[in-house]
């Protein structure tokens, strides 16, 4: 509407200053990922903003790789934890989006659920912190402690409601006439859903997940919580990256960090349009 | 009040040209309207005269006062949209108050004249009501009081009947009519929709693919034509166009159309302007031919439509394909040959060619 | 519900297939509501159990036994009681006070700027939406590099005034929380510019044309146009916002640990910390089924009203 010369300047000056802002950080702990041991923690006149010698030494020291410079070796690979994260955050996501589909779709189509949309938007708003403690004692008592399947157990719980909404709004949005049509001809609902509704309903299910998986993967007070050494996550694994003789390990850290980042960018990015949807739980769609 | 003057107005986006030299003095309070299919150009036009699109080429003035780089705001003009954009989430009397209240008139004198329009409008019972959720005819009284109160020199309305069913458009055509002649304002209404062109405008701009063709009273631009187009495009069904040649005979200069097996007869004033083995494009209008037992063209009738007050009779072989408007006592069936005879003094000629229509000499 | 010249169903059949209907509508909402009655329904009933008790993981008696520990209501008035826990509350409540106005407005600017075409739109868009897709945990990680006293930040500021900057501002109460929501803004500005810019999109054209054509100017047409038609977006932009600000953990205890002291200690941190090094579970217990049923309490009215609102807008 305004297009005039200063105002497009304004424009391009405000947005260029403000994705520069938003991408330092990011920007910051990437060149720090690759930065050798001497650049970690120069300072002042020394401080470098770029890799003065790139290297890929921290990644080799995260799979246990020893550096000559750095003495301390790790007692346990990166390797691990990102399995943890990868098994957990999967599992995690397949247990939301089965529950949470086929639940949307009672709802959608047969009105079934009772007070479950309600039950799932507070289940949501509670902050994790004050619940957790029963978990706890639940998960200790079933030996579900440190395993990657019971911390996929509550991610699953955890995240369903937004496999819910979202799928809820991607039903409601689907035509009902192919269903019915299908009806007619004398198939069964199961079956309707399964081999039409289901099949249809691939590319809504495959930015569910993914937007599911997404959070998942994001979480970091749940492993905190409820994972101890064996199948820690790499957020939680990140935070034992110090040691007393080395103090903090800021190039590991940051690899580290780099690794656990890239997946949810990518995937958000791909994402883009269906994010606003999964977001405000399906109550604005794009 | 204002006159508009469009000079060599043009506008291109990038490499698709939209509009293309249109010149265009509409007189102060009179109501004109831009007629053409989709895509002719007259949403551009009206977009430009609004100050929504700057012209690429040429300039626009109201009166005297050239209107380049003036802001829609500031123009004085009132614009109806197809949809009406009424806001919906305000009461019908702050839907009208809107432009007083965001130029600052004074809380009284606002109320004052959202009253009169109210009156003026029949809106007073729903002053207060909100305006989601109106019919369609309050709606577009709304929109039109919306506009009007600003007194805006020149009004400019956009295909404002389109979202109403056929109906109610008669209505809302006459009630179009009466409000501009209350007004008295400068309209300018775009439509592609001929009948609501032909019944409310004072002249008729009719536009195809960029460019006007023929400016006119409603009458003159039906009965003559400019180009093949235009003849085409008025009228419903549109005037008959049959490929053909002039030849020389013994009987004078006649019009050989070919397939359709007619070897007929010009005017003096006609066959004065042609010239012997010129391609021409033969026109009349369906209503300006009737069904004989003498001499004609023998065609057989593919197709009988029966509309009420008239039938029309589709008729045609594989050259030629005329339609009749006749009486709705008429007498034919699909398949049976008929004879049909054209009223010569009602005859339009085109040039093959360029298609624009032959100027009778005198 | 079906093509009427298609439906030979008789009465009974339409019978029998309503009863199908609901069956297959139970079994398939059952996984959820099971998960629900797992993760929520029978935890609650058990921290109501243990918020009664003084019951800790350290003691050697298994949870059910806790009634050995019964301390009637006793966890409850202490609550009244724990100036900890207030300031944490009231914390959690500044931090939300000065991050939900920030990124909303800065959202707000940022929409306002992308609202219509320009070249590059689209690229800068995805670029934007970077740091709403960073790991919170890794996020913080980054910040808490970023304000190292040797890092980034002070290098800039030293770049600026000329001379060296050696500000710790992780160790300073003050700045400390500063940092934290300078974090905070930095992750979820996106968020709020993400749903405000689907909203101002939203607003209908015309109806910009139409009050600029009236005369509005832009400031006029932001305050009566396009503020009111995006008022529910906004209300569920701002709750989402001040609902996961409430939560706030990962960054700030990656950043600070809550510290120091207790300077940038939320509701989740202080919840966190009095579990694993207080390990006083029943007092916990007792802290966390507070805050669930008043933000029940709330959440449920909020949501009643606003689903309310929604039917009569329609």
């Amino acid at each position: 509407m305004n297009r005039s010369l200063p105002f497009e300047i304004f424009r391009y000056a405000a947005i260029l200053s403000l994705v520069a802002l938003s991408l330092v950080p990011t920007l910051w702990m990437a060149s720090m990922a690759f930065k050798p041991i001497a650049e970690w923690s120069a300072t002042g006149a020394d401080l470098t903003w770029w890799p003065k010698s790139p290297t890929l030494d921290n990644f080799r020291f995260l799979f246990g790789e020893s550096s000559s410079e750095l003495i301390v070796a790790l007692d346990r690979t990166a390797g691990q934890p990102i399995l943890s994260s990868l098994l957990s955050a999967v599992f995690g996501t397949l247990i939301a989006m089965i529950s949470g589909t086929s639940a949307a779709y009672g709802l959608s189509r047969f009105g079934s659920g009772g007070n479950l949309p309600l039950a799932l938007i507070q289940l949501r708003i509670f902050p994790p912190m004050a619940v957790m403690i029963p978990v706890m004692i639940m998960w200790a008592f079933l030996g579900l402690i440190d395993t990657w399947y019971g911390l996929a157990l509550v991610y699953g719980i955890v995240t369903m409601p937004f496999a819910f909404w979202l799928m809820k709004t991607f039903f409601d949005d689907m035509p009902r006439e192919i269903e019915d049509a299908a009806l007619v001809e004398g198939c069964s609902r199961l079956r309707v859903f399964w081999k039409i509704t289901l099949p249809m309903m691939r590319p809504a299910l495959a930015s569910s997940a993914l937007f599911v998986f997404i959070l998942n993967w994001s979480d970091y007070l749940i492993a905190l919580l409820l994972t101890t050494r064996d199948w820690v996550t790499i957020p939680v694994y990140m935070a034992s990256l110090s040691s007393s003789m080395t103090g903090q390990l800021y190039g590991a850290k940051a690899a580290l960090g780099l690794i656990a980042a890239i997946p949810p960018v990518i995937l958000g990015i791909a994402i883009q349009k269906h994010l606003v949807r999964g977001l405000t739980f399906g109550a604005l769609k794009q | 009040m204002t006159a508009i003057h469009l000079e060599n107005l043009s506008k291109s986006f990038g490499a698709f040209t939209a509009l293309k030299g249109m010149n265009l003095d509409i007189a102060d309070g009179e109501f004109v309207a831009l007629l053409g299919p989709s895509g002719c150009g007259k949403s551009t036009t009206m977009n430009m005269i609004s100050g929504l699109l700057e012209p690429s080429e040429g300039s626009i003035r109201f009166g005297e006062r050239d209107m380049r780089g003036v802001p829609m705001g500031r123009r004085g003009v009132g614009f109806v949209f197809q949809n009406y954009a009424i806001f919906t989430h305000m009461s019908v009397y702050d839907n009208l108050a809107y432009g007083l209240k965001a130029t600052g008139v004074a809380k009284a004198e606002r109320d004052r004249r959202v009253k009169d329009m109210a009156e003026f409008l029949h809106l007073t019972p729903m002053l207060n009501k909100p305006s989601a959720g109106l019919s369609v005819n309050i709606l577009q009284r709304l929109a039109i009081g919306r506009s009007a109160i600003m007194e805006p020199a020149i009004f400019l309305l956009d295909e404002p009947l389109s979202n109403v069913d056929a109906a109610f458009r008669a209505v809302m055509r006459t009630e179009l009519k009466h409000l501009q002649r209350q007004f008295r304002q400068t309209m300018v209404y775009v439509t592609h929709d001929q009948l609501e062109a032909m019944t409310m405008a004072d002249r008729i701009a009719v536009m195809d693919h960029g460019k006007l063709l023929q400016v006119g009273t409603p009458i003159d631009v039906y009965n003559n034509p400019s180009n093949v187009f235009v003849a085409g495009f008025l009228g419903s069904p549109g005037m008959n166009l049959l490929k053909g040649m002039i030849v020389r005979t013994d009987l004078g200069m006649r019009a050989d159309l070919g397939d359709a097996g007619l070897s007929a007869p010009l005017s003096s004033a006609q066959e004065k302007s042609v010239s012997d083995g010129q391609a021409i494009v033969y026109g009349f209008r369906p209503e300006h031919c009737q069904l004989t037992g003498d001499d004609g063209i023998r065609l057989p009738v593919t197709f009988v439509e029966r509309i009420g007050a008239r039938t029309i009779l589709h008729l045609g072989n594989k050259g030629a394909s005329i339609k009749g408007v006749f009486d709705n006592d008429v007498v034919a069936r699909s398949g049976e040959i008929v004879t049909l005879s054209i009223d010569h003094a009602n005859i339009r000629l085109f040039d093959a060619g360029s298609g624009d229509a032959i100027v009778e000499a005198r | 519900m079906t093509v009427a010249a298609l439906d030979t169903r008789t009465e009974a059949m339409e019978h029998e297939d309503a009863r199908d209907s609901r069956k297959l509508g139970f079994w398939l909402t059952l996984p959820a509501q099971l998960l629900v009655l797992f993760i929520a329904v029978f935890p609650i009933l058990m921290q109501v159990y243990i918020s009664l008790t003084d019951w800790s993981p350290l003691d050697g008696i298994d949870w059910w036994q806790a009634h050995q520990l019964w301390n009637t209501f006793a966890n409850y008035t202490d609550l009244l009681e724990d100036n900890r826990f207030w300031s944490a509350l009231g914390r959690t409540a500044l931090v939300m006070a000065i991050c939900v106005p920030c990124e909303f407005l800065l959202g707000l600017g940022l929409a306002i700027l992308f609202v219509d075409n320009f070249p590059g739109r689209r690229f800068l868009y995805s670029v934007l939406l970077v740091p709403m897709m960073v790991v919170p945990a890794v996020a913080g990680y980054m910040f808490f590099m970023l304000f190292q006293s040797g890092g980034p930040v002070n290098d800039i500021l030293s770049f600026f005034t000329g001379s060296p900057v050696r500000i710790a501002w992780l160790s300073d109460p003050d700045l400390a929380l500063f940092a934290v929501i300078v974090s905070d803004i930095w992750q979820w500005t996106p968020l709020m510019f993400l749903i405000l810019l689907a909203g101002l999109v939203g607003v209908p054209e015309d109806q910009l044309r139409a009050a600029t054509l009236l005369g509005a100017s832009w400031t006029t047409r932001f305050i009566t146009i396009v503020l009111p038609r995006m008022k529910t977006i906004i209300i569920i932009a701002l709750a989402i916002r001040v609902i996961e600000n409430f939560k706030v953990f990962d960054n700030f205890y990656i950043m600070t640990g809550g510290g120091p002291g207790v300077a940038t200690e939320t509701i989740s941190i202080y919840i966190y910390k009095v579990t694993q090094q207080e390990l006083i579970w029943g007092y916990v217990a007792a802290v966390a089924l507070v805050i669930l049923i008043t933000l029940s309490v709330v959440s449920a009215y909020a949501i009643k009203r606003m689903s309310r609102s929604r039917e009569l807008s329609r």
